[in-house]
């Protein structure tokens, strides 16, 4: 057993944990290549029984469903009421859109970022809704728009309770983690394929799948602000007798009110990843823009939707930021003057929509559009004249000498042997809690009957995680330490984290060919803005006094991240190792679209050829990797602590 | 104590009021959706020919009927499952799949219906760059391709020749051939269109040998020199064995799949699309304009339109006086 010392404290040279678990983890990767060795090419994972298959199993359910959707109870009391219900409310929510035109539009948008978050931000969102009609997706945005609405306002209807409940339940907090655990390492392609099933097709699906997706950091952030209300406050108001509700009315919730916009502002961020996404299962707007364009090797228009969704994201990002952070508008110190203001404003809308309607220009003309698609082709064709050559060789050698040998070693070795070192991994990083459930996880991949195309997909994984947290290390301690290059960074990480990773895929493509190097290239860089987040975190949030120290002491630059800052930062450290691994194992699913094969195709191919089996059981095998690696590199954390 | 039996009472009333709703409110059907009847939806397969008619027929329905046209982007099998549950109208270039027809058509769950040809004739193939042709003289034959399956190796296909396959929706019976003809090839599925034509473009642009999958009607048959590989001709029921095929893909005489409700109840619209008909270079004419151009499609679809009113003239249901305004 390694039985860590709880404290080590700040001590010069590597803590004897490190050695130890390091020489541990080197000792199981030795029996590994060991068994390959010895054992290559045998004990493949044997087929289970007909009747025991869970594929085939998916394919009865989901013919009986196709069947009996409009029949049965279960869908005509059941799910049908949700899908329409949805449905209606994004159609419902677009037509009072068109209805206000694109003036009224913009002038609500920009009255209500203008209240909620000051000039500067107004100005930008007039930016961006002019944006929209410039680049003529101005009803594709709306249709986005009216889909994230939808499924934001659902989301955080369910997420904020449950939140609250966990915030202030043990018990329910402890039941509800694995479900949100589940939900979070479910990558956002094998939602689609039982949304498609219970929901049918279009908005109705990708309303209840961007939902569903969404909710989670609603529930995980509100409990975290709420538990993290500071309990003498709490106590000081139960002494005076509030009841159970006015603590959570008067103390716990205005107190915690800033983690709770922050949920919002995450739910809404993850929603619109989603919509994009889920135009692969019928969703309009500017995701289907993307798919469209992307569908005739269209960079440039492509790129065009990519930008005004990024636009978008950004716009929402920033209001409902400055909204938690406390009232920046004007009049906002005193909440008596909160209703003429909103009179206000809705007479401007009005005024809007009525001069829009009388001058004919309540839909965007179409000649006040601008295209910038040609010269982004231009460039896009000349970066690849320029080192296409380059780093298609560059692809070639990875290929062949790091993903290949290591998918030979997992798919190869006995699988027998491969659960067992997963489980050795568990127990070396985290006891034999962990050990269980590496070894359980592993071992269900098999029994879903996607042994070879899961370990197909762990070795891609691993590889692109190795790459992103080097990556993302060095640039995380650069941007630490230095307050300019952060500056730059951080629009630059905001646009590649709303920047829907469809469009991640087509200049990989370009530059890599296809297979798994470009989908491994696009994770790489989908995966790196919140390693390098995390990373600059953990380092600017150690605390001054200790800095101050070794820098008196005489601590070189380089001394002070090895000795001080990086050991002091190492929870936060191990999270972005976290973050960055399941980020990677999402995108590399998506890869499947650019070739990458494995289980990211199955859910692919399921999708389109509608064979539930194999979609389902592949997502399932996602998730079963996502939660070994999740756990494995969670338990490292907490252990490190 | 006060507030936890407040709160059991509230729960009972909303259980209650649970079940009411469900006994007493009519069932709910999928196709109970909001909807417009003046809004005509055709579903979108993803590749540009097939965007190329639908976008034709957008224009017209909008132009010259009056309707509004939605159209959804989904892919090819997921689009009878829509037609089924009411989501969209109309499939306008459908691809055999005898098998789903069994499943939603009269003999099934009867929600869709055959519309018969649209004029196009499509044909799936394998197909190899011209200067392979010349420099291999006989490679695009059953003994050439087995004879130099090696040529055709990448990095990604290991061992084996390279056979690129498309997007995953599409229909294909290529690992069946690969079995009876014994070559030596594995399938790398490029995942999408775009990744497959990338790739072939670029393969193209470096004069490297390539072997793929494609089909026409193809708007890239324009812009590059493919040849067909030569194969014992479709019979009836020769692919029956989806893991032995001994022979070429069959022509497929494209057809269109409606709705049932919107054949009997779509109106004009409808009638339309109904008698809607033309052929491969219309559609390779527009789908260039929209892919190779980039052209907007309702640009493309329009400038076609101007250019060939007496094609479309006639799909203009009888008695028509536009219903604009």
């Amino acid at each position: 057993m390694t039985v860590v010392p709880a404290a080590s404290g700040i001590r010069s040279g590597p803590p004897p944990w490190l050695t130890s678990r390091w020489t541990w983890a080197l000792l199981v990767l030795a029996a590994l290549l060991v068994g390959f060795a010895i054992l290559r090419g045998q004990h493949s994972f044997p087929d289970l029984p007909e009747a025991y298959q869970v594929g085939p199993f998916f394919d009865r359910i989901y013919d009986w469903v196709v069947a009996n959707r409009n029949t049965s109870p279960l869908f005509l009391y059941g799910f049908n009421y949700l899908s329409v219900g949805l449905g209606s409310a994004v159609i419902l929510i677009n037509q009072v859109l068109t209805l206000l035109g694109w003036p009224g539009v913009v002038v609500l948008g920009v009255f209500t970022a203008w209240r909620v978050a000051g000039p500067r931000i107004a100005a930008f969102a007039l930016a961006t809704f002019l944006s929209f009609g410039l680049l003529g997706l101005w009803s594709e945005a709306m249709t986005t728009l009216s889909l994230i609405i939808t499924s934001v306002l659902l989301a955080l209807l369910v997420g904020i309770p449950l939140g609250i409940l966990a915030g202030r339940s043990d018990g329910f907090n402890a039941a509800i983690r694995p479900v949100l655990d589940f939900l979070q390492v479910m990558p956002a392609f094998a939602y689609l394929m039982p949304m498609l099933l219970l929901f049918g097709i279009g908005n109705p699906a990708a309303a209840v799948a961007t939902t569903i997706y969404a909710i989670p950091p609603a529930v995980r952030i509100t409990a975290v602000g709420i538990r993290g209300v500071d309990p003498g406050a709490l106590e000081a108001a139960a002494s005076l007798g509030s009841t159970r509700w006015q603590l959570l009315t008067k103390v716990q919730l205005p107190l915690a009110k800033r983690t709770v916009f922050l949920a919002v502002n995450q739910t809404l961020m993850l929603a619109v990843s989603m919509v994009v996404i889920a135009s692969v299962i019928g969703a309009g707007g500017l995701g289907d823009a993307i798919f469209q364009a992307l569908n005739k090797v269209n960079v440039g228009q492509a790129f065009e939707a990519g930008l005004a969704i990024v636009l978008m994201a950004i716009a929402l990002d920033r209001v409902t930021a400055a909204a938690g952070e406390g009232d920046r508008g004007p009049g906002a110190a005193s909440g008596r003057r909160g209703l003429p203001f909103m009179l206000v404003g809705f007479l401007a809308t009005a005024v809007a929509v009525v001069v829009a309607r009388l001058a004919k220009i309540a839909e965007w003309p179409k000649s006040w559009t601008v295209s910038v698609a040609e010269p982004i082709n231009q460039v896009n064709d000349a970066v690849q004249a320029l080192i296409g050559g380059a780093t298609s060789a560059l692809g070639t050698f990875t290929l062949g000498w790091v993903l290949d040998p290591l998918r030979t070693v997992l798919t190869d070795s006995p699988w027998w042997l491969v659960v067992l070192a997963a489980a050795a991994f568990g127990w070396v990083l985290g006891g034999w809690r962990i050990a269980l459930v590496g070894g359980l996880s592993i071992l269900a991949t098999g029994l879903l009957g996607v042994w070879g195309l899961s370990m197909d997909t762990l070795s891609q994984v691993l590889v692109a995680a190795l790459v992103t947290v080097a990556l993302g290390f060095v640039m995380g301690i650069l941007a630490a330490r230095s307050d300019v290059f952060a500056r730059i960074l951080r629009p630059v990480l905001d646009a590649m984290q709303t920047l829907p990773p469809f469009v991640y895929l087509i200049p990989a493509v370009a530059l890599f060919g296809i297979g798994r190097i470009p989908a491994l290239a696009a994770a790489v860089i989908f995966a790196l803005p919140p390693v390098i987040r995390l990373v600059e975190d953990g380092i600017r949030g150690v605390s001054p006094s200790a800095t101050e120290a070794a820098l008196s002491q005489g601590s070189s630059r380089m001394q002070l991240l090895t000795k001080v800052q990086l050991p002091l930062a190492r929870s936060s450290l191990l999270l972005a190792v976290n973050q960055g691994i399941m980020m990677v194992l999402a995108m590399v699913v998506i890869g499947a679209l650019v070739g990458a094969g494995a289980l990211g195709y199955g859910v692919v191919f399921g999708l389109a050829q509608n064979q539930l089996g194999l979609g389902l059981t592949s997502g399932l095998a996602i998730v079963c990797l996502g939660l070994f690696l999740d756990r494995l590199t969670q338990s490292a954390a907490r252990q490190g602590e | 104590m006060s507030t936890t039996s407040g709160t059991r009472r509230v729960v009972t009333a909303l259980a209650l009021l649970m079940v009411l709703v469900m006994t007493t409110s009519c069932a709910v059907r999928t196709t109970s959706i909001l909807r417009d009847p003046g809004t005509v939806r055709i579903a979108l397969n993803a590749w540009v020919g097939y965007e190329a008619s639908a976008a034709v027929l957008q224009y017209l329905l909008e132009e010259e009927l009056g309707y509004q046209v939605q159209l959804v982007q989904i892919d090819e099998q997921p689009s009878w499952q829509a037609l089924d549950q009411g989501a969209v109208d109309v499939i306008v270039e459908n691809w055999g799949h005898e098998d789903l027809m069994r499943t939603y058509g009269p003999d099934g769950n009867d929600t869709v219906v055959d519309g018969g040809p649209n004029g196009n004739i499509g044909h799936i193939g394998w197909y190899m760059p011209a200067y392979l042709v010349d420099e291999y003289p006989g490679i695009n034959t059953v003994d050439g391709l087995k004879e130099n399956a090696d040529l055709f190796r990448t990095p990604e296909s290991g061992g084996k020749g390279e056979f690129l396959s498309g997007a995953p929706g599409f229909v294909t019976q290529d690992q069946g051939m690969i079995n009876h003809f014994g070559f030596d090839l594995s399938i790398v599925y490029a995942g999408s269109e775009a990744a497959q034509i990338t790739e072939i473009r670029n393969r193209y642009a470096a004069k490297e040998p390539a072997l793929f999958y494609f089909y026409e009607p193809q708007w890239l048959f324009n812009e590059l020199d493919m040849v067909r590989v030569e194969f014992p001709e479709y019979t009836q029921g020769c692919d029956a064995d989806l893991d032995n095929v001994g022979c070429d893909y069959p022509l497929y005489h494209l057809n269109k799949i409606f709705r049932k409700d919107f054949a009997e109840q779509g109106g004009r619209a409808f009638q339309l699309i109904d008698n809607w008909k033309w052929s491969n270079d219309d559609q390779n004419a527009v789908a260039q304009l929209i892919a190779d151009d980039g052209m907007d499609r309702d640009e493309a679809a329009a400038r076609w339109a101007r250019e060939n009113p007496d094609v479309w003239r006639p799909w203009i249901p009888a008695g028509a006086s536009p219903e604009t305004d």
